[in-house]
Protein backbone atom coordinates (compact mmCIF):
# COMPACT_ATOMS: atom_id res chain seq x y z
CA UNK A 1 0.00 0.00 0.00
CA UNK A 2 1.09 3.55 -0.54
CA UNK A 3 2.86 5.48 2.23
CA UNK A 4 0.45 8.40 3.76
CA UNK A 5 0.65 11.43 2.20
CA UNK A 6 2.84 14.24 4.10
CA UNK A 7 0.61 16.04 5.52
CA UNK A 8 -1.85 13.00 6.54
CA UNK A 9 0.71 12.14 8.88
CA UNK A 10 -0.05 12.43 12.53
CA UNK A 11 3.64 12.46 13.56
CA UNK A 12 3.99 15.91 11.31
CA UNK A 13 1.93 17.56 13.93
CA UNK A 14 3.82 15.95 16.60
CA UNK A 15 7.16 17.36 15.71
CA UNK A 16 5.58 20.73 14.93
CA UNK A 17 3.66 21.04 18.85
CA UNK A 18 7.33 19.55 20.17
CA UNK A 19 9.16 22.09 18.63
CA UNK A 20 6.53 24.65 19.51
CA UNK A 21 6.80 23.57 22.96
CA UNK A 22 10.25 23.53 22.95
CA UNK A 23 10.59 26.98 21.85
CA UNK A 24 8.04 28.25 24.75
CA UNK A 25 10.18 26.92 27.42
CA UNK A 26 13.43 28.47 25.87
CA UNK A 27 12.15 31.45 24.40
CA UNK A 28 10.72 32.69 27.84
CA UNK A 29 13.62 33.44 29.62
CA UNK A 30 14.38 35.37 26.85
CA UNK A 31 11.51 37.16 26.48
CA UNK A 32 11.06 37.71 30.27
CA UNK A 33 14.94 38.87 30.63
CA UNK A 34 15.26 41.28 27.56
CA UNK A 35 11.81 42.30 26.96
CA UNK A 36 10.20 42.18 30.68
CA UNK A 37 7.44 40.38 28.97
CA UNK A 38 5.77 38.39 31.95
CA UNK A 39 3.06 36.92 29.89
CA UNK A 40 4.05 33.11 29.96
CA UNK A 41 6.73 32.53 32.84
CA UNK A 42 8.55 29.22 33.76
CA UNK A 43 9.06 25.76 32.67
CA UNK A 44 7.12 22.40 32.75
CA UNK A 45 7.67 22.35 36.86
CA UNK A 46 4.89 24.89 36.43
CA UNK A 47 4.07 27.32 33.64
CA UNK A 48 1.88 30.44 33.77
CA UNK A 49 0.80 31.48 30.34
CA UNK A 50 -1.55 34.89 31.49
CA UNK A 51 -3.58 33.89 34.38
CA UNK A 52 -3.50 30.26 33.64
CA UNK A 53 -1.20 28.13 35.88
CA UNK A 54 -0.44 24.27 35.08
CA UNK A 55 1.63 22.48 37.86
CA UNK A 56 3.29 19.33 36.65
CA UNK A 57 0.90 16.82 38.65
CA UNK A 58 4.57 14.61 40.30
CA UNK A 59 6.16 18.07 41.39
CA UNK A 60 2.95 19.23 42.98
CA UNK A 61 2.15 16.05 44.50
CA UNK A 62 5.72 15.74 46.26
CA UNK A 63 5.53 19.14 47.36
CA UNK A 64 2.41 18.07 48.82
CA UNK A 65 4.07 15.08 50.59
CA UNK A 66 6.68 16.70 52.34
CA UNK A 67 5.24 19.52 53.16
CA UNK A 68 1.74 17.81 54.12
CA UNK A 69 0.24 21.06 53.05
CA UNK A 70 -2.19 21.84 50.56
CA UNK A 71 -2.42 24.70 48.55
CA UNK A 72 -5.15 25.34 46.41
CA UNK A 73 -3.84 27.42 43.17
CA UNK A 74 -1.05 24.02 43.14
CA UNK A 75 -3.83 21.77 43.33
CA UNK A 76 -6.03 23.67 40.43
CA UNK A 77 -2.81 23.82 38.69
CA UNK A 78 -2.58 20.16 38.32
CA UNK A 79 -6.24 19.41 37.55
CA UNK A 80 -5.08 19.98 33.38
CA UNK A 81 -2.45 18.08 33.26
CA UNK A 82 -3.99 14.92 35.24
CA UNK A 83 -7.39 15.41 33.26
CA UNK A 84 -4.68 15.08 30.11
CA UNK A 85 -3.13 12.22 31.48
CA UNK A 86 -6.25 10.50 32.22
CA UNK A 87 -7.98 10.90 29.13
CA UNK A 88 -4.80 10.74 26.47
CA UNK A 89 -2.14 8.70 28.88
CA UNK A 90 1.72 9.87 28.40
CA UNK A 91 0.87 12.61 25.67
CA UNK A 92 2.90 15.19 27.96
CA UNK A 93 5.89 13.01 27.23
CA UNK A 94 5.90 12.21 23.25
CA UNK A 95 3.84 15.46 22.73
CA UNK A 96 5.45 18.04 24.99
CA UNK A 97 8.60 17.11 26.99
CA UNK A 98 11.98 19.05 25.64
CA UNK A 99 14.17 16.05 26.25
CA UNK A 100 11.51 13.98 23.73
CA UNK A 101 12.52 16.85 21.11
CA UNK A 102 16.09 16.50 21.85
CA UNK A 103 16.02 12.78 21.40
CA UNK A 104 14.01 13.25 18.80
CA UNK A 105 16.50 15.75 17.24
CA UNK A 106 19.58 13.36 18.21
CA UNK A 107 17.57 11.19 16.04
CA UNK A 108 17.08 12.77 13.35
CA UNK A 109 20.31 13.89 12.98
CA UNK A 110 21.71 10.33 13.35
CA UNK A 111 19.48 9.78 9.91
CA UNK A 112 21.04 11.85 7.95
CA UNK A 113 24.17 10.01 8.20
CA UNK A 114 25.01 8.22 5.25
CA UNK A 115 24.59 4.76 4.46
CA UNK A 116 24.38 3.69 8.35
CA UNK A 117 21.45 6.46 9.07
CA UNK A 118 18.47 4.25 9.29
CA UNK A 119 20.15 1.56 10.92
CA UNK A 120 21.06 4.22 13.26
CA UNK A 121 17.59 6.11 13.46
CA UNK A 122 15.89 2.78 14.21
CA UNK A 123 18.64 1.45 15.94
CA UNK A 124 18.36 -2.10 18.22
CA UNK A 125 18.42 -1.76 21.79
CA UNK A 126 21.48 -2.91 23.17
CA UNK A 127 19.75 -3.01 27.53
CA UNK A 128 16.76 -4.42 28.01
CA UNK A 129 14.83 -3.96 31.18
CA UNK A 130 11.33 -5.34 32.41
CA UNK A 131 8.74 -2.99 31.45
CA UNK A 132 8.02 -2.70 35.00
CA UNK A 133 11.27 -0.90 36.33
CA UNK A 134 8.95 2.39 35.63
CA UNK A 135 7.14 1.58 38.24
CA UNK A 136 9.74 0.84 40.86
CA UNK A 137 11.32 4.66 39.60
CA UNK A 138 8.12 6.24 40.42
CA UNK A 139 8.35 4.36 44.02
CA UNK A 140 11.83 4.87 44.61
CA UNK A 141 11.46 8.27 43.76
CA UNK A 142 8.47 8.85 45.98
CA UNK A 143 10.25 6.67 48.73
CA UNK A 144 13.59 8.86 48.66
CA UNK A 145 11.80 12.08 48.51
CA UNK A 146 9.52 11.25 51.85
CA UNK A 147 12.64 10.20 53.77
CA UNK A 148 14.87 12.84 53.22
CA UNK A 149 12.37 14.93 53.97
CA UNK A 150 12.50 17.39 50.47
CA UNK A 151 10.72 16.72 47.29
CA UNK A 152 13.57 15.71 44.63
CA UNK A 153 12.24 15.54 41.20
CA UNK A 154 11.98 19.17 41.45
CA UNK A 155 15.81 19.96 41.18
CA UNK A 156 17.10 16.66 38.82
CA UNK A 157 13.89 16.42 36.57
CA UNK A 158 15.33 16.62 33.15
CA UNK A 159 12.63 18.52 31.27
CA UNK A 160 12.41 20.92 34.40
CA UNK A 161 16.35 21.24 33.83
CA UNK A 162 16.23 22.30 29.76
CA UNK A 163 14.15 24.71 31.01
CA UNK A 164 16.51 25.86 34.09
CA UNK A 165 19.46 25.68 32.47
CA UNK A 166 18.43 28.16 29.69
CA UNK A 167 17.17 30.68 32.15
CA UNK A 168 20.26 30.39 34.02
CA UNK A 169 22.33 30.81 30.89
CA UNK A 170 19.74 33.67 29.90
CA UNK A 171 19.47 35.61 33.79
CA UNK A 172 22.86 34.56 35.55
CA UNK A 173 25.06 33.67 32.47
CA UNK A 174 26.46 30.21 33.74
CA UNK A 175 25.19 27.21 33.95
CA UNK A 176 24.58 24.89 36.31
CA UNK A 177 26.32 21.09 37.58
CA UNK A 178 23.08 19.44 36.72
CA UNK A 179 23.26 20.55 33.34
CA UNK A 180 25.13 17.08 33.16
CA UNK A 181 21.48 15.07 34.07
CA UNK A 182 20.45 16.00 30.68
CA UNK A 183 23.60 15.51 28.87
CA UNK A 184 23.33 11.86 30.60
CA UNK A 185 19.71 10.93 29.38
CA UNK A 186 20.64 11.91 26.09
CA UNK A 187 23.87 9.45 25.81
CA UNK A 188 21.52 6.98 27.34
CA UNK A 189 19.41 7.20 24.62
CA UNK A 190 22.39 6.02 22.57
CA UNK A 191 22.27 2.52 24.29
CA UNK A 192 18.45 2.13 24.52
CA UNK A 193 16.32 4.38 22.06
CA UNK A 194 14.16 7.02 25.29
CA UNK A 195 15.93 4.45 27.74
CA UNK A 196 15.22 7.19 30.08
CA UNK A 197 11.22 7.43 29.04
CA UNK A 198 11.37 4.14 29.38
CA UNK A 199 12.36 2.56 32.73
CA UNK A 200 13.42 5.61 35.24
CA UNK A 201 11.05 8.49 34.73
CA UNK A 202 8.77 8.79 37.76
CA UNK A 203 7.04 11.45 35.85
CA UNK A 204 6.36 9.68 33.23
CA UNK A 205 5.56 6.65 35.11
CA UNK A 206 2.66 8.73 36.85
CA UNK A 207 1.28 9.82 34.04
CA UNK A 208 1.32 5.93 33.03
CA UNK A 209 -0.73 5.05 35.82
CA UNK A 210 -2.78 8.45 35.59
CA UNK A 211 -3.88 7.11 32.13
CA UNK A 212 -4.45 3.06 32.50
CA UNK A 213 -8.02 3.31 31.47
CA UNK A 214 -7.31 6.21 29.01
CA UNK A 215 -9.54 6.74 25.71
CA UNK A 216 -7.05 7.53 23.29
CA UNK A 217 -5.57 4.68 22.46
CA UNK A 218 -3.78 2.99 19.20
CA UNK A 219 -6.17 0.05 18.23
CA UNK A 220 -4.23 -2.87 16.48
CA UNK A 221 -6.82 -4.86 13.69
CA UNK A 222 -6.09 -7.77 12.90
CA UNK A 223 -7.77 -8.37 10.11
CA UNK A 224 -5.90 -5.66 7.91
CA UNK A 225 -2.15 -6.95 9.37
CA UNK A 226 0.46 -8.09 7.33
CA UNK A 227 2.82 -9.04 9.71
CA UNK A 228 5.41 -6.85 8.46
CA UNK A 229 6.74 -6.10 12.04
CA UNK A 230 7.83 -2.46 11.13
CA UNK A 231 5.63 -1.00 14.06
CA UNK A 232 8.00 -3.03 16.22
CA UNK A 233 10.91 -1.50 14.76
CA UNK A 234 9.53 2.24 14.51
CA UNK A 235 8.64 2.10 18.58
CA UNK A 236 10.74 4.36 20.64
CA UNK A 237 9.54 2.57 23.20
CA UNK A 238 10.43 -0.83 22.63
CA UNK A 239 6.80 -2.10 22.47
CA UNK A 240 5.45 -4.73 20.29
CA UNK A 241 2.31 -2.75 18.42
CA UNK A 242 1.83 -6.18 15.99
CA UNK A 243 0.65 -7.99 19.80
CA UNK A 244 -1.54 -5.71 20.34
CA UNK A 245 0.82 -3.97 23.21
CA UNK A 246 -0.30 -0.68 21.99
CA UNK A 247 -3.15 -0.72 24.66
CA UNK A 248 -0.91 -1.27 27.34
CA UNK A 249 -0.16 1.71 30.03
CA UNK A 250 3.25 1.40 28.57
CA UNK A 251 2.33 3.12 25.06
CA UNK A 252 2.88 6.99 25.16
CA UNK A 253 0.77 7.66 21.79
CA UNK A 254 3.37 8.95 19.89
CA UNK A 255 1.81 7.79 16.43
CA UNK A 256 4.95 6.92 15.08
CA UNK A 257 3.80 3.37 14.82
CA UNK A 258 0.53 4.61 13.46
CA UNK A 259 2.53 5.87 10.38
CA UNK A 260 4.58 3.54 9.61
CA UNK A 261 2.22 0.59 9.23
CA UNK A 262 1.69 0.07 5.63
CA UNK A 263 -1.74 -1.36 5.61
CA UNK A 264 -3.26 1.34 8.25
CA UNK A 265 -3.83 -2.05 10.64
CA UNK A 266 -3.15 0.67 12.96
CA UNK A 267 -5.06 3.88 14.27
CA UNK A 268 -5.93 6.12 16.88
CA UNK A 269 -9.24 5.17 18.49
CA UNK A 270 -11.22 7.48 21.16
CA UNK A 271 -12.23 4.51 23.63
CA UNK A 272 -16.22 4.73 24.71
CA UNK A 273 -16.80 4.23 28.36
CA UNK A 274 -19.79 6.33 28.38
CA UNK A 275 -17.31 9.27 29.77
CA UNK A 276 -17.35 11.21 26.52
CA UNK A 277 -20.46 9.01 24.34
CA UNK A 278 -20.00 9.54 20.76
CA UNK A 279 -22.86 9.43 17.86
CA UNK A 280 -23.74 5.80 17.53
CA UNK A 281 -22.75 5.42 13.58
CA UNK A 282 -18.90 6.33 14.61
CA UNK A 283 -19.12 4.24 17.53
CA UNK A 284 -15.59 2.74 18.22
CA UNK A 285 -14.20 4.18 14.47
CA UNK A 286 -13.93 8.28 14.86
CA UNK A 287 -10.10 8.28 14.37
CA UNK A 288 -8.41 11.24 15.92
CA UNK B 1 46.22 -8.79 68.51
CA UNK B 2 43.30 -10.49 66.62
CA UNK B 3 41.05 -8.16 68.65
CA UNK B 4 42.24 -4.94 68.08
CA UNK B 5 42.67 -5.54 64.65
CA UNK B 6 39.01 -6.20 64.59
CA UNK B 7 37.81 -3.53 66.06
CA UNK B 8 40.32 -1.07 63.90
CA UNK B 9 38.67 -2.38 60.95
CA UNK B 10 35.15 -1.94 62.74
CA UNK B 11 35.95 1.55 63.22
CA UNK B 12 37.30 2.66 59.87
CA UNK B 13 34.74 1.34 58.40
CA UNK B 14 31.96 3.35 60.37
CA UNK B 15 34.01 6.36 59.87
CA UNK B 16 34.85 6.12 56.40
CA UNK B 17 30.87 4.84 56.11
CA UNK B 18 29.82 8.55 58.64
CA UNK B 19 31.93 10.30 56.46
CA UNK B 20 30.79 8.96 52.66
CA UNK B 21 27.19 9.31 54.22
CA UNK B 22 28.02 12.83 55.46
CA UNK B 23 29.15 13.59 52.34
CA UNK B 24 26.89 12.66 50.19
CA UNK B 25 24.16 14.16 52.02
CA UNK B 26 25.25 17.25 54.13
CA UNK B 27 28.77 18.89 53.19
CA UNK B 28 26.84 20.62 50.04
CA UNK B 29 24.64 22.87 51.86
CA UNK B 30 27.20 25.67 54.20
CA UNK B 31 27.47 25.96 57.55
CA UNK B 32 24.26 27.93 59.17
CA UNK B 33 22.31 27.41 62.67
CA UNK B 34 19.06 26.83 60.25
CA UNK B 35 18.54 22.84 59.67
CA UNK B 36 15.57 20.42 59.70
CA UNK B 37 15.76 18.82 63.51
CA UNK B 38 14.70 15.19 61.80
CA UNK B 39 16.78 14.71 58.75
CA UNK B 40 19.87 17.44 60.10
CA UNK B 41 19.99 18.82 56.30
CA UNK B 42 21.21 21.94 56.96
CA UNK B 43 19.79 25.90 54.97
CA UNK B 44 22.07 27.49 53.17
CA UNK B 45 19.92 30.58 54.32
CA UNK B 46 22.61 32.90 56.37
CA UNK B 47 23.89 36.51 57.04
CA UNK B 48 22.41 38.59 53.84
CA UNK B 49 21.37 35.44 51.90
CA UNK B 50 17.78 35.29 51.96
CA UNK B 51 14.64 34.29 50.92
CA UNK B 52 11.99 36.47 48.40
CA UNK B 53 9.41 38.49 49.94
CA UNK B 54 6.46 36.73 50.93
CA UNK B 55 8.40 33.50 51.94
CA UNK B 56 6.95 30.74 54.35
CA UNK B 57 9.26 29.56 57.59
CA UNK B 58 12.40 28.44 55.87
CA UNK B 59 11.87 24.63 57.66
CA UNK B 60 8.82 24.53 55.22
CA UNK B 61 10.03 26.62 52.43
CA UNK B 62 12.29 23.84 50.57
CA UNK B 63 9.31 20.82 50.84
CA UNK B 64 6.70 23.73 49.37
CA UNK B 65 9.06 24.75 46.69
CA UNK B 66 8.65 23.10 43.36
CA UNK B 67 11.65 25.08 41.64
CA UNK B 68 9.86 26.20 38.73
CA UNK B 69 12.00 29.59 39.11
CA UNK B 70 8.92 31.70 38.04
CA UNK B 71 9.56 34.07 40.70
CA UNK B 72 12.96 35.16 39.39
CA UNK B 73 11.38 35.22 35.80
CA UNK B 74 9.11 37.79 37.00
CA UNK B 75 11.62 39.73 38.92
CA UNK B 76 11.88 42.97 37.14
CA UNK B 77 15.71 43.73 39.04
CA UNK B 78 16.52 40.23 37.94
CA UNK B 79 18.06 40.10 41.85
CA UNK B 80 16.20 36.51 42.82
CA UNK B 81 19.23 34.10 42.16
CA UNK B 82 18.75 30.15 43.01
CA UNK B 83 20.93 27.79 44.52
CA UNK B 84 22.37 24.67 42.31
CA UNK B 85 23.66 21.51 43.70
CA UNK B 86 26.67 22.84 44.81
CA UNK B 87 25.56 25.49 47.00
CA UNK B 88 22.34 24.43 48.16
CA UNK B 89 22.62 20.51 47.78
CA UNK B 90 18.78 19.33 48.26
CA UNK B 91 18.14 22.87 48.83
CA UNK B 92 18.95 23.17 44.91
CA UNK B 93 16.70 25.19 42.55
CA UNK B 94 15.04 27.36 45.25
CA UNK B 95 15.39 30.94 45.55
CA UNK B 96 17.54 33.23 47.28
CA UNK B 97 18.12 36.73 47.43
CA UNK B 98 21.71 37.99 47.62
CA UNK B 99 21.40 41.59 49.31
CA UNK B 100 25.33 42.58 48.54
CA UNK B 101 24.49 41.83 45.51
CA UNK B 102 21.29 43.40 44.28
CA UNK B 103 18.73 43.98 47.43
CA UNK B 104 15.22 43.21 46.98
CA UNK B 105 13.27 46.17 46.07
CA UNK B 106 10.00 45.22 47.37
CA UNK B 107 7.81 45.42 43.92
CA UNK B 108 5.86 42.30 44.95
CA UNK B 109 5.70 41.00 41.62
CA UNK B 110 7.00 37.46 42.79
CA UNK B 111 4.54 36.43 45.46
CA UNK B 112 1.67 36.73 42.59
CA UNK B 113 2.99 33.64 40.47
CA UNK B 114 4.50 31.54 43.17
CA UNK B 115 2.17 28.08 42.37
CA UNK B 116 2.65 26.30 45.59
CA UNK B 117 2.20 28.85 48.21
CA UNK B 118 6.28 29.22 49.02
CA UNK B 119 5.70 32.77 48.48
CA UNK B 120 2.22 33.79 50.10
CA UNK B 121 0.78 36.79 48.90
CA UNK B 122 1.14 39.70 51.11
CA UNK B 123 1.40 43.74 51.56
CA UNK B 124 4.80 45.39 51.18
CA UNK B 125 4.66 45.78 54.81
CA UNK B 126 4.26 42.70 55.84
CA UNK B 127 7.49 41.15 54.12
CA UNK B 128 9.73 39.64 56.85
CA UNK B 129 12.22 38.52 54.90
CA UNK B 130 15.36 39.53 57.51
CA UNK B 131 15.96 41.61 60.02
CA UNK B 132 18.53 44.62 60.06
CA UNK B 133 21.05 44.75 62.45
CA UNK B 134 23.37 47.09 62.92
CA UNK B 135 26.89 47.24 63.80
CA UNK B 136 27.57 50.06 66.20
CA UNK B 137 31.63 49.19 66.02
CA UNK B 138 32.12 50.15 62.61
CA UNK B 139 28.91 52.17 61.54
CA UNK B 140 30.05 55.49 60.43
CA UNK B 141 27.04 57.90 62.77
CA UNK B 142 27.58 55.62 65.81
CA UNK B 143 31.53 56.34 65.76
CA UNK B 144 31.17 60.01 65.11
CA UNK B 145 33.95 60.67 67.88
CA UNK B 146 36.20 59.00 65.34
CA UNK B 147 35.32 59.81 61.73
CA UNK B 148 33.23 62.60 62.41
CA UNK B 149 30.44 62.36 60.15
CA UNK B 150 26.68 61.72 60.30
CA UNK B 151 26.16 59.28 57.57
CA UNK B 152 22.28 58.64 57.21
CA UNK B 153 22.51 56.72 54.35
CA UNK B 154 20.50 53.47 55.70
CA UNK B 155 18.07 56.33 56.46
CA UNK B 156 17.45 58.31 53.47
CA UNK B 157 17.61 54.30 51.38
CA UNK B 158 14.85 52.80 53.44
CA UNK B 159 11.42 52.44 52.04
CA UNK B 160 10.28 52.97 55.11
CA UNK B 161 12.42 55.62 56.69
CA UNK B 162 11.15 56.47 60.00
CA UNK B 163 9.75 53.72 60.35
CA UNK B 164 12.03 50.64 60.07
CA UNK B 165 14.68 52.65 60.98
CA UNK B 166 15.02 55.93 63.09
CA UNK B 167 17.60 58.39 64.12
CA UNK B 168 17.75 59.21 67.44
CA UNK B 169 19.56 62.99 68.42
CA UNK B 170 23.06 62.33 67.80
CA UNK B 171 21.78 61.24 64.26
CA UNK B 172 22.97 57.33 64.62
CA UNK B 173 20.94 55.26 63.04
CA UNK B 174 18.39 52.00 64.96
CA UNK B 175 16.25 49.42 63.45
CA UNK B 176 12.52 49.32 65.10
CA UNK B 177 12.72 45.01 64.53
CA UNK B 178 8.64 45.48 64.65
CA UNK B 179 8.73 47.05 61.41
CA UNK B 180 12.08 46.13 59.28
CA UNK B 181 11.01 43.98 55.93
CA UNK B 182 14.71 42.80 55.88
CA UNK B 183 14.44 43.96 52.01
CA UNK B 184 17.89 44.74 52.49
CA UNK B 185 18.69 48.11 50.52
CA UNK B 186 20.60 49.50 53.49
CA UNK B 187 22.84 46.95 53.55
CA UNK B 188 23.46 47.56 50.25
CA UNK B 189 24.22 50.78 50.04
CA UNK B 190 25.79 51.30 53.57
CA UNK B 191 29.24 52.96 53.25
CA UNK B 192 31.34 51.56 56.12
CA UNK B 193 32.80 48.81 53.71
CA UNK B 194 34.49 52.49 51.93
CA UNK B 195 36.72 52.69 54.97
CA UNK B 196 39.90 50.41 54.38
CA UNK B 197 40.22 49.53 58.73
CA UNK B 198 36.65 47.71 57.49
CA UNK B 199 38.03 45.11 55.65
CA UNK B 200 35.13 45.23 53.36
CA UNK B 201 32.36 44.79 56.14
CA UNK B 202 29.18 46.67 56.01
CA UNK B 203 27.90 48.15 59.18
CA UNK B 204 25.06 46.89 58.52
CA UNK B 205 23.86 43.04 57.89
CA UNK B 206 20.55 41.02 57.13
CA UNK B 207 20.32 38.31 59.38
CA UNK B 208 17.26 35.85 58.60
CA UNK B 209 14.61 35.19 60.68
CA UNK B 210 14.62 31.81 62.34
CA UNK B 211 11.10 31.04 62.48
CA UNK B 212 9.06 33.27 61.60
CA UNK B 213 6.27 35.44 63.45
CA UNK B 214 4.79 37.52 61.57
CA UNK B 215 3.23 40.03 64.36
CA UNK B 216 -0.25 42.32 63.59
CA UNK B 217 1.28 44.67 62.02
CA UNK B 218 -0.49 48.01 61.92
CA UNK B 219 -0.68 49.18 58.54
CA UNK B 220 -3.10 52.39 59.83
CA UNK B 221 0.47 53.65 62.21
CA UNK B 222 3.10 52.78 59.06
CA UNK B 223 0.82 55.05 56.57
CA UNK B 224 0.50 57.43 59.45
CA UNK B 225 4.35 57.98 60.22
Amino acid sequence: MAKKSFFKRITLWRYLFLTLCFIVVIGNPFTNYYWDINFIQGWFQSIGIGNLWVVSPLEGLESILTAKFFYMPSLVGMVIPVTLAFLMGRVFCSWMCPIEFLSLLTDKILGFIPKWGKDLKYRKDLVRFAKYTLWFALVAELMITMIIGYPMFVWWSPPGLVGRETMFYVFYKHITIEAVIVVVVLLMNLITRRMFCRYFCPLGALLALIGKKRQLVIEYNASKCVGCKICDKRCPMGIKPSVGESQTVYCWNCAECVDACPTSALKFVWRDRGFITLPKGTKGESAV
Amino acid sequence: MKRERKTDRREFLKVTLGAFMGGALFSSCSLSDLKNPKTMVKSPIKTNILRPPGAVSEEHFAQKCIRCGRCGEVCPYHCIKYFDVKTGGVFSGTPYIDVMEKPCYLCMKCVYVCPTGSLVPCAKEEVRMGVAVINRQICVSWQQDKTGLMCKTCFNVCPFSGVAIKIDHDFRPYIVEEYCTGCGICAYSCIADTYPENNGKKAIVIQPIKWKKIKEIKLEDIKKS
